[in-house]
């Protein structure tokens, strides 16, 4: 099928397509921000099953393969009497990887900072959760933006993932798998997905470096 | 200047800083042996030493930078607690100012001084930016107060250091080699206010080299070797006719340099 062929048939699905990865990378994200920090936190905490808790969430999020953690979310929770949708599911995958990324990026922020600031704040008289709050996970998180922005792409490109399962509306790789089981949609259907991927990703780089270059820490 | 470091007759007996028997080692090196040491109210005492004699050491003990094996050390005849909310509590009321200043690098110099009575002692913000900008001026950085610690000179910084450790209204306060990262043509103005500070009746334990600091405002100088204390002495004794062996040959090899 040619370009124009395919937009006109399906241009409104891939619009909706993009939307939805979006949308899956938008909240894994947020997500993995959100636990990254805590697990650090954990990392760093003077309480020492929460250190190997964390230490733990690393390792394993970070070398297992997505595919098969959301086989292991499909198929392995309900055997838990846990039923999750199948866009939950690849939520839970999306956002449980990336997480042990950042909190891999956050730990090297962390060393940046250097032991002198943290005795400082802790000279102050800061406990620790002020001393995190006030002093650590703000230069930790300025320290990390550049490899957050490329973890906010490889996200996005993780969120491929919910092609394997059944997902309405279908995210863009999802589709392409969709319209070519149909029609033969050829490299063609690909073309149009990568541009809107790359496309994403460029937007995504451009942000990150700008919002990289306003909170640098002048050192 | 601060009406809360005058030293009255009567309270200048009271013991801030006590350390009895106090042991620590690092694995197996017998970092500090048997250190017994009183500051008083208002005293200024001077820790001198070789390097790896063990006074950074001794210094972080006392804020619990570092911990003891055995042996007690006592703030105004409290014990150190040994960690928790209540060890906090007794860092805010020590200051420490390091070599390296440490300020916090995403804060500005103003913001520096005023985090830890605003963040530790809950102190309201307008009052304390009001408080830190009159110290800012005391140390001499208060045009300095918006920037951030790195356009600051190393001179600069350390002064606003010291003026983020008086916002605490510290009982004592320890200063680890607070010179030695500087160049040379800044060390007197960060040396000028801690004289003043000490006349103004601070309590201050200061580990330096400077001896005309340790001239002018130490009450006692305190010699360590080895991870012990060798000799307690005043100033003038110490610099020209010291006790122990080991201070003469300390004396003559800085004095060549
Ligand atoms: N964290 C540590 N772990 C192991 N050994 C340490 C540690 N800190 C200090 N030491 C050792 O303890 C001894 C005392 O060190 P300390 O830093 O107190 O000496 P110092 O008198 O301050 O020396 P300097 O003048 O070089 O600063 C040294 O032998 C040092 O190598
Ligand atoms: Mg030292």
């Amino acid at each position: 099928m040619t370009i124009s062929e395919l937009l006109s048939q399906y241009g409104e699905k891939y619009i909706q397509a993009l939307l939805t990865t979006w949308q899956l990378t938008a909240l894994s994200f947020a997500g993995a921000l959100v636990i990254g920090i805590i697990i650090t936190v954990m990392r760093v905490c003077p309480i020492k099953p929460l250190r190997i808790f964390g230490d733990l969430y690393v390792q394993i999020f970070r070398n297992i393969p997505g595919a098969s953690l959301l086989i292991v979310l499909v198929y392995a929770l309900p055997n838990l009497n846990i039923i999750l949708s199948y866009y939950q599911c690849v939520l839970t995958a999306t956002t449980m990887i990336p997480a042990a990324f950042c909190s891999e990026y956050l730990m090297s922020g962390i060393d940046a900072i250097g032991i002198g600031q943290i005795e400082a704040a802790r000279s102050l008289g800061m406990t620790f959760g002020t001393m995190m709050r006030k002093v650590v996970i703000p230069q930790a998180v300025r320290f990390s933006v550049l490899p957050m922005t490329n973890l906010l792409i490889a996200t996005m490109l993780t969120t491929s993932l919910a092609s394997q399962v059944p997902l309405n509306p279908k995210d863009l790789t999802g589709l392409v798998s969709y319209i070519n089981t149909r029609d033969v949609g050829g490299v063609t259907s690909f073309l149009i997905s990568s541009i809107m991927y790359c496309g994403t990703a460029v937007i995504i780089g451009q942000i990150g470096s700008f919002i990289d270059k306003k909170v640098r820490i002048i050192r | 200047m601060n009406s809360e470091v005058n030293v009255t007759e009567k309270d200048s007996d009271k013991t801030i800083v006590e350390l009895k028997h106090v042991e620590k080692y690092y694995g197996e090196l017998h970092a500090l042996k048997d250190i017994n040491l009183q500051v008083k109210k208002g005293e200024v005492v001077v820790l001198i030493g070789p390097s790896g004699s063990g006074k950074s050491t001794l210094c972080r003990t006392i804020n619990r930078l570092e911990s003891i094996n055995s042996g007690e050390i006592l703030i105004e005849g409290k014990k150190l607690p040994e960690g928790g909310a209540e060890l906090a509590g007794l860092r805010a009321e020590i200051g420490m100012v390091f070599q390296s200043f440490n300020l916090f690098a995403h804060k500005s110099i103003l913001d520096n001084v005023c985090m830890g009575p605003v963040d530790v002692l809950h102190r309201p913000k307008e009052e304390v930016k009001k408080e830190a900008m009159e110290l800012l001026k005391r140390v001499g950085v208060d045009s300095q107060a918006q920037k951030m610690p790195a356009q600051l000179s190393g001179g600069q910084q350390q002064r606003a250091a010291i003026a983020r450790s008086l916002a605490m209204h510290p009982k004592v306060m320890l200063f680890d080699e607070p010179t030695s990262a500087l160049d040379p043509e800044m060390i007197q103005e960060v040396l000028d206010v801690m004289i003043e500070l000490a006349n103004e009746g601070m309590t201050m334990i200061v580990v330096t080299h400077e001896m005309n600091f340790a001239r002018r405002v130490a009450d006692r100088v305190v010699f360590m070797a080895d991870g012990a204390i060798v000799e307690e002495n005043t100033p003038e004794e110490f610099f020209t006719a010291p006790k122990s062996e080991r201070a003469k040959e300390f004396l003559e090899s800085i004095n060549r340099h």
